[in-house]
């Protein structure tokens, strides 16, 4: 199983106790008395069963508050993701963080900021590249691109989802529109593996019919499940944090409701994905103060209160339109806000442009960025031995630590050194190239799609994937989409 | 008259939506000319259009704007339809986000923008169905249709709506304009669209072009 990295200090903590249970109590207010809009008819049946009010033309269920808390209690605080390699599961929740992927629109060019369709081949290079990096621990449905040249939009996230298993052994996030579920479905199966579902809500308060069939499908399989209410403060959520921390967890709990009534003690991780607005052109404002926040006071009441895994994606992307100091700085900020309280999974790797573009080179510079929020997380352990008195006073004034055991010993688990930033003096600077970062990863691109190998499929399982996208495509082609 | 015309302006530059039906109501039981005070709420909204698109004023600006109109004006219209007059606009336009697309942000927009520029926007909202669009079209007689897309997925049901008004004979009759993130001039030229406005204010320029209006 992949590590990942140990919170071990207290999370940080932005609102008090009685403020979360403020939020939790408006959450429980508003599914109450206005209710959640469930677009299945299949879903709303069961919740009525299950003790909500339904009004079926409206599709919108009122949820008791008994029934949210026991969709709480049903949560497990972690839940394993299983790997077609088994040294790559992932045990999601508790006290861990890992990381996940982020993913684009289009490929974009590193020098030029132009984006373009990518290839098929690019999208296998980006997977292999990902495989590679030690830090990626995850993938989301439809990565590292939501478009292939080539392939039909309806095809496009069963091709994914293909490719994302044949270039790497790490598991995978699948997606929900269009019944691409069943075909996620079949091809995790088909090499062992799991996937963790979608069930993505659409602010505000509702859940259309593609998740809610979504969610039906992928509990079926025994498959835990990713939620998340993607939307906008300002837009489709109130422009306040704690107003869009009341609409986001009742959309959440919404679909934990849903969940835990399919399948009583399924495992599911809760992902914010909530964005602010630029109120100057309605565009999605990335790297905010206001996202920070909003991630924070998530964190604290999902994972310390509900003790329900959580995931953060507002470092996932930038509106730098290239790999720059405002994409270092948008990025940054939120990843280290949402590790130091408390996300178990915070998507960072590749993702440029407002989620309309990506690059394998900015992955590998993640990579060290990733490592580095790890290695804090992880803080420091104070004991006599790493205290090490006895050194201090040998030192006393005019010595060095430099040559001390403890130094040679210690160095490397007290810090991380990333491997792509530049640490050279001036002077190598200059005798090397005057190389930056970006240059670096870029050196180390090639060098990883030159050598490195990811572990194949077997012909049989390879042969049952084509079989299954040859099965999707005529799905979709019987359904006038292709 | 005067200060009501200058009260209808007022509402509409300080936002004021709360008391934007009772203005225009008291505005017409005083005896203002509904025409001149229909005049006076356009001219508020350009001079807010303008501050918009000069970055004085921001998005909710422009929206709550919009909602003050949304409440003046259906009582000026009842006014200015008792006097065997009808509304005027420099055209009518179609809007809507494509179908299986649920953003509607840019949409909004640039229906509020247009709106401001005088035109009269019919908007059918999100997740809006071919079949939709087409009977709009008809059953308004729209000068122009505005499709949104902001999935890659969902950009291509802005072709299947101009290839329905080949269907339906009414394509000549309508000018098409298109947009969203994953949209541009290449894919606009592709699907058969007659414009691409890749910001809301160059969107509202474009269908005032298609009015013959520079």
């Amino acid at each position: 199983m992949q590590k990942g990295y140990k919170l071990n200090f207290e999370p940080v903590k932005i609102i008090t106790d009685s403020q979360v249970e403020q939020i939790h109590s408006a959450s429980l207010n508003v599914l109450e008395e206005v209710g959640f809009k469930y677009e299945s008819q299949r879903a709303l049946k069961l919740l009525e069963e299950h003790g909500c009010i339904v009004d079926y033309n409206t599709m919108t269920a009122k949820i008791p508050p008994s029934l949210v808390e026991w969709a709480i209690s049903k949560t497990p605080s972690s839940f394993l993701l299983r790997a077609r390699d088994p040294e790559k599961s992932i045990r999601l929740g508790g006290n861990t963080l890992y990381f996940m992927n982020s993913a684009g629109a289009r490929h974009v060019d590193i020098d030029t900021g132009i984006v373009s369709m990518p290839t098929l081949e690019q999208n296998n290079i980006g997977v292999m590249v990902s495989d590679y990096l030690e830090s990626v621990n995850v993938y989301p449905s439809y990565t590292p691109y939501f478009e292939l040249e080539g392939v039909p939009p309806v095809m496009s996230c069963p091709v994914s989802c293909a490719q994302r298993h044949r270039f790497s052994t790490k598991p995978s996030r699948g997606a929900q529109p269009t019944d691409s579920f069943i075909w996620e479905t079949k091809i995790a199966q088909a090499v062992g593996a799991q996937i963790m579902g979608c069930v993505e809500g659409a602010a505000p308060l509702s859940l259309a019919e593609d998740p809610c069939n979504a969610a039906f499908h992928y509990l079926d399989a025994g498959f835990p499940i990713y939620i998340a209410s993607g939307s906008i403060m300002g837009g489709s959520h109130p422009i306040t944090i704690a107003g869009a921390s009341v609409s986001h967890n009742a959309e959440l709990l919404a679909i934990i409701v849903l969940l835990q009534c399919i399948k009583p003690g399924c495992g599911i991780i809760a992902n914010n994905f909530v964005s602010a607005m630029n109120m100057q052109t309605g565009d999605l404002n990335f790297g905010s103060a206001a996202i920070a926040l909003h991630q924070m006071a998530y964190n604290q009441i999902w994972h310390y209160h509900y003790n329900i895994p959580v995931n953060n994606t507002g470092s996932a992307f930038s509106n730098a339109k290239i790999i720059d100091y405002q994409l270092g700085a948008e990025k940054l900020p939120l990843a280290t806000a949402s590790a130091l309280s408390g996300a178990n999974l915070i998507v960072l790797h590749g993702g440029v442009t407002a989620e309309l573009a990506y690059n394998p080179v900015l992955a590998i510079l993640d990579d060290d960025v990733a490592k580095t929020i790890g290695r804090i997380v992880e803080g420091f352990t104070v004991t006599d031995e790493t205290i090490g008195l006895d050194v201090i006073k040998e030192v006393g004034s005019s010595g060095t630590f430099l040559n001390s055991k403890q130094t040679r010993t210690m160095w490397k688990t007290e810090d991380y050194m990333p491997k792509m930033f530049d640490k050279s003096s001036y002077q190598e600077w200059i005798n090397t190239g005057k190389k930056t970062a970006i240059d670096k990863a870029k050196e180390k691109y090639e060098e990883i799609v030159s050598t490195y190998k990811p572990v194949p499929l077997t012909p049989q399982q390879d042969k049952e994937i084509d079989s299954i996208l040859k099965e999707a495509t005529e799905y979709y082609r019987k359904k006038g989409l292709i | 008259m005067a200060d009501f015309l200058q009260q209808l302006k007022d509402i509409v530059l300080n936002f004021d939506i709360d008391s934007a039906e009772k203005t225009a109501k008291d505005a017409i039981e005083s005896g203002t000319d509904p025409l001149q005070a229909a005049n006076a709420l356009t001219e508020a909204i350009r001079d807010v259009g303008d501050r918009f698109g000069k970055g004085d004023l921001f998005l909710p600006d422009l929206v709550c704007a919009s909602e003050v109109l949304k409440k003046a004006f259906p009582v000026i219209n009842e006014a200015i339809e008792k006097q065997g007059g009808s509304e005027s606009s420099v055209g009518k336009v179609v809007i809507g986000t494509v179908f299986g697309d649920i953003h509607s942000i840019g949409k909004g927009m640039v229906a509020t923008l247009l709106y401001a520029a005088g035109f009269k926007v019919i908007d059918l909202g999100i997740n809006v169905k071919g079949e939709d669009f087409l009977k709009a079209v008809k059953d308004e007689n729209a000068d122009i249709l505005a499709m949104s897309a902001l999935l890659t997925t969902t950009a291509m049901e802005q072709k299947k709506v101009i290839e329905g008004l080949k269907d339906a004979g009414i394509r000549d009759r309508v000018k098409v304009i298109v947009g969203g993130s994953p949209i541009n001039q290449e894919f606009a030229d592709s699907i058969g669209a007659d414009g691409y406005g890749s910001t809301a204010p160059e969107g509202v320029k474009i269908c005032r072009r298609f009015m013959g209006i520079e």
